[in-house]
């Protein structure tokens, strides 16, 4: 009722005004009145009266303040009062907004893309209820059996339902072009644990996961886009899959892609067979959480149903352990929140910075408008009344340069859409989301408001030490809080600039020294090839081994390709995925993990690849299907696994123990060479021979004379030549492999090179205006020093050597940050020492240049101050 | 003592003017005051208005233009039903207030 009131009071403003105006002049007039009737004169009568009421115009705010809601019409007041000073000083204004601009421009940037990447990657409700269930055993998670997943499902409590998933590779045909698809058999409680609906036509249920129904099909939505042309009269249609025949039902919407590369998803019907085997761990699990059950309560019912099924079937689940996870960590993994963490702190350092160069500029402001503040107290204005004033301002600059920094967030968000390559971006679920939302809006206006009034706090704490009688009097020099004030903000922003460029100078090298990596290879004279046969129609090594003899001859006939080799991944463009190794002869030590990188490779790549052969012999031609399985191990794996003894002629197995992997006999010991970008130590490898194993998943290496994609339409051509319908994407040079796998990587480094060029830029400001307002406040201190014959030089060195001291202290403290910083930036990234003294040195290098140069000119119209001028003017 | 407290103890005592006397207007409010706390209180006049208004959107007082004995117009404040019973409250937490220093006063 109340709040009511004052809301209509808001639109009577001025009705309200007029009548406390009149309220209160009745109170001073009954005063006289009755001052008058005990005989004082009227002079007398309306000077007590007025003494006895105190200020009436300040009187009147307060009164007014209650009738408005919160004040609100005084707080327009306000605006409107900050609108019209602000127009009086256009330069200031637009100096001002630019920055605050600029400052949260590149914070709500990361926050969008942060808040879609990592914070709600799926628009899926209350994701932190949904966990993603793996089987653990000592040798790390698994995912799970079938009929341990229906055993949980029937005995636990803390889900609401479960589901299941399995990948599963398709050929496509029918409607568009034919092409190999990722599907994921799912169950139809997958989207009950999802929450989610279709976005066109529906999603399957229960009755359709059974074999014989199960011809329906639900698209990923950028699937559907990519493939079908967002056509949305699919629905309906047929498309043949492996040659059968499935019913495409439905759509997922946009916000829905999960799991990240999936195409589509069809039901999952799972056989007698399929739903008794214990041991076959290839189902994925995830579940959806009752309300008010927590992550820990759930692991540990898990804990007992594993107890259980491990007595009740110990032959399979004798180990095992059931390992609950949130859905939303397993999507991000470790690495990308971090970077976005990183990112983000850098940003919001770049703000500090931004809020530090307002404030300084504020208290350049403030000096002219000393005269102003005081008047205003001297009118009655309380210490409250004029803090409020200057933080409306303040945030009113923020505010206008938020919508400003929205709209550079959004330019630069699309910036990154555009150029982020399509097939990184199918991993990344989320990253399609990527918008200046309602919540980043939020968060813009928060970083306005805190912005304002951290930038408004230091002007409103010299406002309060104003001392009135002083500044009313005329000609009153400048008092020293002031320029220390403001040294102090400009060696802050030194500080926050050095530790920033030398973190981004230390991400970039690291990057660069990633990318250089594979430079011996020449990667950009390189042509790869990625073809992925189809298991269905290539389902045996004969026909698989027979598709890449025939692809290789035509390769290395084509004019341009000096050699084609083949490899199952090329150095530093592996995941580096491990296997289980057994040596004959030698038992396994339980507890102890033998494993192994494996690679199959043709003939010639080690050659190719200046990977030497140290000991015995390389494969060749004469290695295939009919002969005697070799292999050749990686030095690191003579050292681990036969303690430098000479492995050659040993047998070994790769895979675990039921594996029926042949055995293969050691024919040679190799140089090593580093297959993982990321990781610095290099695990044993084993080479074994593509024409004794084709492996799926492989990689062929074009390497030519000159441009390599000047070969990319005739290998195409090629390789269709022998069979159309094998997918060789993506075709690109090796470099840009590489660059693809370091993408987010660069994004991550970019930005924060982005948030140093900022904050270094604003810091040469900074010292600008800092020594600019010394020189201002000190010319008369010069003016004297040359006349009474000092040189210009003195001059010179007086004020660089301020310049030089404010430096050297924001240097020292940044150094200090910086470190810190590395030690991160290490963790991050191989080839990053936190203690890097060229980055450093050259960094602080950087710094003094550009800060010495931004005093630089301030230093020299001090030396030019005419003596004569400078006294006079006093 | 607090700020808060002397505030509060002004709204107890324009409270309490009002409910003796019926509608008085701030310079009525202001006199009955000095001359009931016989010349002890004197209200800063200027500072009586902020907290007029304050309660009347809070809704314990009610005001409407009138005239005065000598036919001036002025403002006059009266008691709603909600502000008695803000008058009851506010006295019982003053008499504690009182009792409480009291207290404190005879052991220190």
């Amino acid at each position: 009722m109340a709040l009511f009131r004052r809301l209509t009071n808001l639109f009577r403003q001025p009705a309200i005004d007029r009548d406390i105006a009149d309220e209160l002049q009745s109170h001073i007039d009954l005063r006289i009145e009755s001052n008058l009737a005990s005989g004082m004169s009227p002079e007398q009568a309306r000077r007590d009266a007025l003494l006895r009421f105190g200020n009436p115009t300040s009187t009147r705010e307060r009164v007014a303040a209650f009738d408005a809601s919160l004040a609100l019409a005084g707080l327009w007041r306000d605006v409107r009062y900050a609108a019209r000073q602000l127009r009086k000083s256009p330069g200031f204004t637009l100096t001002v907004i630019a920055t605050l601009a600029i400052g949260i421009g590149v914070n709500v940037a990361i926050f969008s893309s942060m808040d879609a990447v990592v914070l709600r990657p799926l628009a899926v409700p209350a994701l932190d209820h949904v966990m993603v269930l793996a089987q653990e055993q000592q040798r790390g998670k698994q995912p799970v059996t079938l009929a341990d997943y229906t055993d949980i499902q029937r005995q636990n409590r803390s889900f609401e339902d479960l589901a299941v998933l399995q990948g599963a590779d398709y050929t496509l045909s029918g409607a568009g072009d034919a092409a190999q698809i990722n599907a994921d058999l799912v169950s139809s409680s997958f989207f009950r644990v999802l929450g989610t609906q279709a976005f066109l036509g529906r999603v399957f249920d229960q009755s359709e996961c059974q074999p014989g129904r199960n011809a329906v099909a639900v698209l990923n939505y950028g699937f559907w886009k990519r493939h079908f042309g967002a056509n949305s009269r699919i629905i309906g249609q047929k498309i043949q899959l492996d040659q059968h025949e499935y019913t495409i039902i439905g759509v997922l919407p946009r916000t829905m892609q999960y799991p990240p590369a999936v195409d589509m998803l069809l039901p999952f019907a799972p056989t007698p067979a399929q739903l008794s085997n214990r041991s076959d761990h290839t189902y994925l699990v995830i579940g959806r959480v009752r309300n008010g059950v927590s992550l820990k309560s759930a692991q540990s019912e898990m804990q007992i149903i594993s107890e259980r099924l491990a007595k009740s079937y110990p032959a399979t689940n004798q180990g095992w352990t059931v390992h609950v996870e949130p859905l939303l960590s397993e999507i991000n993994g470790d690495l990308t929140p971090l970077y976005y963490k990183l990112i983000m702190g850098a940003s919001m350092f770049v703000l500090l910075v931004v809020c530090a160069n307002v404030a300084n500029l504020q208290l350049a402001r403030g000096v002219a408008r000393r005269s102003e503040i005081a008047m205003r107290t001297a009118l009655g204005a309380t210490r409250t009344r004029i803090i409020r004033q200057l933080l409306t301002e303040n945030i009113l600059l923020a505010l206008v340069g938020a919508s400003l920094g929205i709209a550079l967030a959004a330019i630069y968000l699309h910036l990154t859409l555009v150029f982020m390559p399509a097939r990184v971006a199918r991993y990344i679920p989320g990253w399609d989301n990527i918008s200046v939302n309602g919540r980043a809006l939020t968060f813009s206006v928060l970083l306005a408001v805190f912005s304002g009034i951290v930038a408004g706090l230091a002007p409103s704490v010299e406002a309060l030490r104003l001392r009135l009688v002083d500044q009313l009097r005329a000609g009153s020099r400048q008092a020293t809080g002031r320029s220390r004030l403001r040294s102090i903000f400009a060696v802050a922003q030194i500080s926050l600039a050095v530790a920033l460029v030398i973190g981004a100078a230390l991400m970039a090298k690291g990057m660069s020294s990633m990318f250089h990596q594979a430079d011996i290879y020449s990667p950009e004279k390189i042509l790869t090839l990625h073809p992925d046969l189809p298991a269905k129609r290539y389902d045996t090594p004969e026909k698989q081994a027979e598709w890449y003899r025939a692809a290789l001859d035509r390769l290395r006939s084509l004019p341009g390709a000096s050699r084609v080799e083949l490899a199952t991944a090329l150095p530093y463009t592996d995941s580096g995925w491990q296997l289980d190794l057994s040596i004959e002869n030698r038992p396994t030590t339980p507890g102890k993990l033998q494993t192994v990188v494996r690679l199959a490779i043709t003939p010639g790549y080690l050659d190719a690849f200046h990977i030497p052969i140290l000991d015995g012999r390389n494969f060749t031609q004469s290695d295939s299907i009919h002969s005697l399985p070799v292999a050749i191990v990686s030095r690191r794996f003579a050292d681990l696994y036969f303690g430098g003894a000479n492995p050659i002629g040993h047998r070994i197995r790769l895979g675990d123990s039921k594996s029926h992997d042949p055995w293969l006999t050691i024919v040679g010991i190799s140089q090593e060479a580093n297959y993982s970008l990321w990781e610095n130590d290099l695990p044993p490898a084993v080479y074994t021979s593509f024409a004794q194993q084709p492996l799926a998943g492989s990689t062929i290496a074009v390497l030519s004379n000159g441009d390599p994609m000047a070969l990319a339409s005739s290998a195409r051509k090629a390789l269709a030549s022998i069979d159309a319908g094998v997918p060789i994407d993506p075709v690109q040079t090796y470099r840009n492999l590489i660059r693809d796998n370091l993408v987010g990587l660069m994004y991550a480094a970019s930005m924060l090179a982005l948030d140093a060029f900022i904050a270094l830029l604003l810091s040469a400001i900074g010292i600008f205006a800092v020594m600019a307002n010394l020189v201002g406040e000190r010319t008369r201190e010069i003016g004297v020093r040359l006349a009474m014959g000092a040189s210009k030089q003195d001059v010179l060195r007086i004020i660089i050597r301020r310049a030089s001291w404010l430096t050297g202290t924001g240097l020292v403290i940044g150094l200090a940050l910086a470190f810190a910083l590395a030690r991160l930036v290490a963790n991050l990234l191989r080839g990053v020492r936190p203690d890097d003294p060229v980055t450093f040195a050259a960094v602080a290098l950087i710094i003094v240049l550009v800060a010495l140069a931004a005093s630089w000119f301030p230093a020299r119209q001090a030396s030019r101050v005419d003596p004569m001028q400078a006294l006079r003017s006093e | 003592m607090a700020k808060n407290d002397l505030q509060g103890t002004l709204d107890l005592l324009v409270l309490k003017t009002l409910d003796q006397n019926g509608a008085l207007h701030g310079y009525g409010i202001v006199l009955h005051i000095q001359s009931a706390s016989n010349d002890l209180l004197r209200v800063e006049e200027g500072s009586l208005y902020p907290a007029l208004h304050r309660m009347e959107q809070s809704g314990w007082i009610s005001a409407e233009w009138s005239l005065t004995e000598t036919n001036r117009r002025a403002k006059y404040y009266k008691l709603t039903p909600q502000g008695r019973r803000q008058l009851e409250a506010a006295q019982e937490s003053f008499d504690q207030l009182v009792r409480g220093v009291r207290a404190v006063l005879r052991y220190a």
